[in-house]
C-alpha cells in the first residue's frame, strides 16, 4: 500500500522470540498487501472489482471487508466511501483492519505491549517500555516536526487523515471534488478501522465534520481536529497526557 | 363529552410542552407534559368521572382529578382558571387557562427562570472545544499523522523515533 509500518514490542521477552513475531506481523501486512492492493492487478480486490469474480467466491476476509465499509457507509452518511473514487478501493478500512488483526494475533502470541504505525494511524496495547501509557503525538499540520497534540494511552487506536502529506486525495463523495475546510482530523477509540474510517469521513464533510464527530464521542471515539485556517479543535474526553 | 375533555386536556399538555420547549429542557424523568395541569379548581361543581391517569413521577403537586362540567356544550365555564402548581425538579410550573363562550382561548404557564432551571438551560451539547493549536517537541513514542508514503516516511518524525531507537 505504499506506506511504512513502524513496530514496537515492549515485552520483556528473548530477542529472538520479539523478532519472530514482528516478522510474523511483517508476513501478514504483505499478504494483506497482495490480497487487497488495488495497485496489484492479480490482487483479489482487482478481479473483484473487474468482475472476474462473485462476491460469493471472495475469502472470507474481504466479504468481511465490504461488509463493514458498507456499514461504515452507513454510519458516516456516505461520507466514507470504498467507492468514492469510482471504482471499488477498500484501503481506507483494510488498512487499519489488517493492523487490527496484527496487533490482536501480537496480544494471542503473548505480546501485550505493543504498537503498531501503519502510516501514521497507529494501535497500541499495553505499556511503554519504560512502564506507563504509550504517548502519541498529533503531528502538527504545517510543521512535520512538531505535535500539536500529546496523548497518553494503554489500549486504543488513533487514526489521523489530513491534506497536508497526500495532498487533495481525501474526495468529498457527495461532491466528487476533494475535501475541503478540514486540514487534520484525528480520532481516536477502541478499533483503528473505525477510527481511521471516521476520520477520513470528517475530512470528506469539510467544517461539518467537526460536529458530527462530536456525536461519535458517545460511542467511545474521541477527536481532535484542525481547520484550514489554523483552528484547533478537540472533544472533552481526549486522552491527552499530563 | 368525554371527547372534549380529552382535548381540553390535549390543549392544556400542548401549552406544558411549549414550556420544555422555551426551557429548552428535555430531562426524561421531568414529565413536565404530565403535569396535573388540568385540576381546575374553580370549574363546574358537577364532576365528571374521575380518570385514572398516572402519577407524575416525580409525585409533588399533583391532584389526580379532572373535573370536566357535563353541563356546558364544551364543558367549560367561562372565566380564567389555574392549575394546580406541579413541582418537578427543576422548580414548579403553573398553567392557567382562559374560557370564553365554553371555549379555551387562552392558556399561559408560569415556568422557573432562576436558580436550578439557570445551571440545566442551555442545555448540554456535544461539541467539540475550540483551543490554541499547540505546536511543540513533546516526548513522544510514535507520531500518528495524515498517511505518509514510503517516500514522504523518510523525513516524518516518526522516521526520527524509529531511527533513534534501532
Amino acid at each position: 500500500m505504499g506506506t511504512t509500518v513502524s513496530i514496537e514490542l515492549a515485552d520483556d521477552r528473548p530477542e529472538e522470540e520479539l523478532r519472530r513475531l514482528i516478522a510474523g506481523v511483517c508476513d501478514w501486512l504483505h499478504e494483506v498487501d497482495a490480497r487487497f492492493s488495488t495497485y496489484k492487478a492479480d490482487s483479489e480486490v482487482s478481479r473483484l472489482a473487474r468482475g472476474e469474480l462473485r462476491i460469493d467466491d471472495c475469502s472470507a476476509d474481504l466479504r468481511h471487508v465490504l461488509k463493514m465499509c458498507a456499514d461504515l457507509w452507513r454510519d458516516t452518511d456516505g461520507y466514507f466511501d470504498a467507492y468514492a473514487g469510482g471504482s471499488l478501493d477498500p484501503s481506507g478500512y483494510v488498512k487499519g483492519w489488517s493492523v487490527e488483526v496484527a496487533s490482536a494475533r501480537l496480544a494471542d502470541a503473548g505480546s501485550h505491549d505493543h504498537y503498531i504505525n501503519a502510516g501514521g494511524d497507529i494501535r497500541m496495547r499495553g505499556r511503554h517500555p519504560e512502564g506507563g501509557p504509550w504517548r502519541v503525538g498529533i503531528r502538527h499540520p504545517w510543521e512535520a516536526d512538531k505535535v500539536s497534540w500529546v496523548l497518553a494511552l494503554n489500549d486504543g487506536a488513533v487514526a489521523t487523515s489530513g491534506t497536508y502529506e497526500r495532498g487533495d486525495h481525501v474526495i468529498n463523495p457527495r461532491t466528487g471534488q476533494p475535501a475541503r475546510g478540514l486540514r487534520s482530523v484525528t480520532v481516536v477509540g477502541p478499533d483503528l478501522s473505525v477510527a481511521d474510517a471516521y476520520a477520513t469521513a470528517a475530512l470528506a464533510m469539510g467544517e461539518a465534520g467537526i460536529a458530527w464527530l462530536a456525536k461519535r464521542a458517545a460511542d467511545g471515539y474521541d477527536s481532535a481536529v484542525v481547520t484550514d485556517d489554523g483552528r484547533a479543535f478537540s472533544s472533552a474526553n481526549l486522552p491527552a497526557a499530563v | 363529552m368525554r371527547r372534549s375533555t380529552a382535548a381540553a386536556v390535549g390543549t392544556l399538555t400542548g401549552a406544558a410542552l411549549i414550556i420544555g420547549v422555551r426551557l429548552s429542557v428535555t430531562p426524561p424523568e421531568a414529565p413536565v407534559a404530565q403535569a396535573p395541569v388540568a385540576d381546575l379548581q374553580d370549574s363546574s361543581p358537577a364532576p365528571a368521572k374521575k380518570p385514572t391517569t398516572k402519577p407524575a413521577a416525580n409525585g409533588e403537586g399533583a391532584k389526580e382529578e379532572e373535573k370536566a362540567p357535563e353541563k356546558a356544550k364544551t364543558g367549560f365555564k367561562d372565566g380564567v382558571f389555574k392549575g394546580n402548581a406541579a413541582a418537578n425538579p427543576y422548580g414548579k410550573i403553573q398553567v392557567t387557562i382562559k374560557v370564553e363562550g365554553g371555549e379555551i382561548t387562552g392558556a399561559d404557564a408560569t415556568y422557573p427562570t432562576a436558580n436550578d432551571s439557570g445551571t440545566i438551560n442551555p442545555p448540554a451539547i456535544a461539541t467539540l472545544k475550540q483551543s490554541t493549536l499547540g505546536a511543540t517537541s513533546a516526548d513522544v513514542a510514535a507520531v500518528s499523522g495524515a498517511t505518509y508514503t514510503s517516500e514522504s516516511y523518510v523525513k516524518s518524525l516518526q522516521a526520527a523515533l524509529d531511527a533513534a531507537k534501532a
